[in-house]
């Protein structure tokens, strides 16, 4: 169904349908439209904002639900609320390496955190309801932008120089004289206004001054830039664009750099912990006599090249392609990753050292060491005193039926053994060994196994990131506040002049009145004519008697 | 703009945003949840095994159905059901090779455990020190059972204890 172009009933000119103010003469044509949008009827200078037209199809319904700023802002609303309720607790990446996510938000913010946790908002950002309301603002803005571009486009390529008499009472800032004024005053004012960077074009005894038409552009740029951000953060879901992953690496240990394939190897060949030494630091010792303040934190690292790549668990074939010292801030760059200094773990033990005694309390020969990860089975102790570890477990939960030592993990937090100490010519003395304890299995033990110390395991943490969707974000940073800046700071400014059988001036700007007022007024005066008036200044005096 | 055009330009960006909107949310929700399913292609691997030979799943495969169990000696199921296992697989004369893949544990660790067990285990097991192949299938909780039959797809998968029942089932899955 076609809708009827529209004739004006005060100076005859045919405008197309949806038309809200005259093209010619600036009359209202839609008496509605003037209600709603009392501030500036001008800002497309009444021309068709296509979905304020009708809505026909279902497209076209769902389209104009985009096009709606109300519903932009609605989804804006949304979005900030939903980050903002991201924030109440931390989400799970930013809770302890290995921590199991329920428990923690459990037992470290109660019921609200198991809420929290259950309603999966620990991963809120990365949601699928998000993700796509994040989508549904892209598409608000780009349709609301179609939607207000095109029509906005029209106006300003698209402009009469000649206007009706009555559109110059209409505009805010206008001067109509009784009677025309001398031609060389008129060019006297074309050219001063030139001098102002304004365009002039003329048809007949019609100009048309113009400048700063661009910053109408600047929230179609500026939400270009936000289109961009949207994007770039859109990329981040694509594999392989935006890595972000823990690498756990114990001191001697070589792991593959997750994400590469195994193509790449990290070995943690020492982990440095150093802190300021009061002595040394006069101005702080105070400070420093309190507390550990920590200078550095580092590990030494080695990064491998894998040559053999085939098959999933295949052993490597590795060949050294660089050493490196990552610091906190100083993290080691290859191929498009860079991997950072994060935490380091020495919850775990490394190695435990006992020693031998015999009845009278003496230490027989020298403190043997038990690696907890790969631990020898016989110990020497002298040459005809030997220790076999019968039984171990990294996590001893419990002994068995059978009588093997039962591990509740692998992991060696709490270690138990079972040793057997076997002297030439005596009967096997075993016992069992655990933290904080030591119990005889058989009858008269003439030996006792002592703890001597234990070993931290000292496990670096490092984070791998590679993100190749940050030029997205700095350059759609860029362009969203140049267009804002020429949005804001750049005024749009139309100056109509009229002088055929009596002199008229009527002027447009989107903003800053009171500076046109005033760049118009001196050209005004310095040529002995009467200032532009203020309609919204009249108004205003009307309304305050 | 021309009627036409409008039309077109609409309809385009719908589409466009949803179809990004889509390819986004599939990237998501897919990036969690790379776990070899019931239907997928096997992930071939290659292991050491505890005898210090080296095992491939895919030189297995040319001759038989394969089973995998993901297991660990702090693991109780993963204990209680490995004397069942070993059983059934010289029942059923060795059709279906059985590889027990042991998670991150040292050789100490593992021949503490076989030595406590009544008899003798005759299977491979296969050792997956650095976790490759656990995170190459995405195994969970342990024991993970999954059968994988001549054809190299994924037939039968359990995450708890297996019966005498369900070892049976496995054997036959791999076969099929």
């Amino acid at each position: 169904m076609a809708l009827k172009e529209i004739k004006c009933s005060s100076c005859g000119h045919v405008n197309p349908a949806g038309t809200q103010l005259c093209q010619s003469c600036g009359k209202l044509i839609n008496e509605d439209y003037d209600k709603k949008k009392i501030k500036d009827v001008m800002r497309y200078d009444g021309s068709a904002v296509r979905s304020k037209v009708r809505s026909q199809t279902l497209y076209d319904k769902i389209w104009n639900f985009f096009t709606s700023i109300r519903n932009g802002v609605i989804i804006i609303a949304l979005i900030s609320i939903a980050a903002a309720i991201g924030t109440i607790f931390p989400q799970e990446y930013f809770i302890p390496v290995g921590a199991d996510p329920e428990q923690h938000y459990q037992e470290h913010y109660g019921t609200l955190g198991y809420l929290y946790y259950q309603l999966g908002l620990h991963n809120l950002y990365s949601s699928w309801w998000f993700l796509i309301l994040n989508g549904l603002l892209a598409l608000s803005i780009i349709a609301a932008s179609i939607d207000r571009g095109v029509p906005l486009f029209k106006t300003l390529y698209k402009q009469h120089v000649k206007k009706h008499d009555s559109f110059f009472k209409r505009q805010r800032l206008y001067s109509i004289q009784e009677t025309t004024i001398e031609d060389d005053k008129v060019s006297s004012i074309v050219s001063k206004l030139k001098k102002m960077r304004y365009k002039v074009r003329t048809d007949g005894e019609n100009y048309m001054f113009e400048k700063g038409r661009f910053s109408r552009w600047g929230p179609y740029i500026n939400h270009s830039g936000l289109i961009l951000i949207l994007f770039g953060s859109m990329l981040r879901f694509f594999p392989g664009l935006y890595i972000d992953e823990i690498i756990y690496v114990s001191e001697g240990e070589t792991v593959a750099i997750p994400t590469t394939e195994n193509e790449f190897y990290i070995e943690n060949n020492r982990f440095i912990v150093e802190n300021y030494d009061q002595e040394e630091h006069d101005v702080f010792s105070d400070a420093l006599m309190n507390a550990v303040v920590t200078q550095n934190f580092q590990t030494d690292v080695s990064i491998y090249r894998n040559l053999n790549q085939n098959v999933v668990g295949s052993r490597p074939d590795l060949e050294k392609v660089d050493d490196y010292s990552i610091q906190v801030n100083h993290p080691y760059r290859f191929d498009g990753y860079e991997i950072f200094q994060s935490s380091f773990d020495s919850s775990q033990l490394r190695s435990m050292t006992f020693f031998l005694e015999d009845a009278d309390g003496e230490q027989v020969g020298d403190p043997f060491v038990v690696d907890l990860r790969t631990p020898d089975e016989t110990y020497n102790i002298t040459d005809d005193i030997v220790i076999d570890m019968r039984a171990y477990s990294p996590d001893f939960l419990e002994i068995a039926d059978n009588g093997t030592l039962v591990s509740q993990t692998p992991v060696p937090r709490n270690p138990a053994f079972v040793f057997e100490v076997n002297e030439q010519g005596e009967d096997p003395e075993r016992s069992f060994i655990r933290i904080m304890g030591s119990t005889p299995i058989t009858d008269n033990n003439e030996y006792n196994i002592r703890f001597l110390e234990a070993e931290d395991q000292v496990a670096s943490v490092l984070t791998l990131k590679k993100d190749l969707t940050m030029p997205f974000f700095a350059v759609g940073f860029v362009i969203f506040l140049f267009g804002l800046f020429i949005g804001s700071y750049i005024n749009h400014r139309r100056i109509w002049i009229k002088n055929d059988t009596a002199f008229k001036l009527a002027a447009h700007t989107n903003k800053n009145y009171f500076g046109l007022k005033k760049e118009l007024n001196k050209v005004l005066e310095s040529e002995d004519i009467e200032q532009v008036e203020d309609k919204f200044v009249i108004e205003q005096t009307k309304k305050d008697k | 703009m021309k009627k036409g055009t409008r039309k077109v330009v609409r309809i385009t960006t719908l589409v466009l945003i949803t179809a990004l909107i889509g390819v986004t949310l599939y990237f998501n929700l897919s990036s969690d949840t790379q776990i070899v399913e019931v239907g997928d292609d096997y992930i071939d691997f290659e292991l050491e095994t505890l005898d210090g030979d080296v095992v491939k799943v895919s030189d297995l495969l040319e001759n038989q159905g394969v089973i995998l169990n993901f297991w660990g000696t702090w693991c109780k199921p993963c204990r209680e059901e490995m004397p069942d296992l070993n059983d059934l697989y010289n029942e059923f004369d060795r059709e279906v090779e059985v590889i027990a893949v042991n998670v991150r544990e040292s050789n100490q660790q593992i021949n503490q455990f076989l030595s406590s067990l009544p008899e003798e285990m005759d299977f491979t097991i296969a050792l997956d020190r650095e976790r490759d192949v656990t995170r190459a299938y995405n195994i969970g909780p342990m024991p993970t059972t999954i059968a994988i039959n001549q054809d190299g797809v994924v037939i039968k998968k359990q995450e708890t204890q297996l019966s005498r029942e369900d070892i049976v089932a496995f054997i036959e899955a791999a076969q099929e």
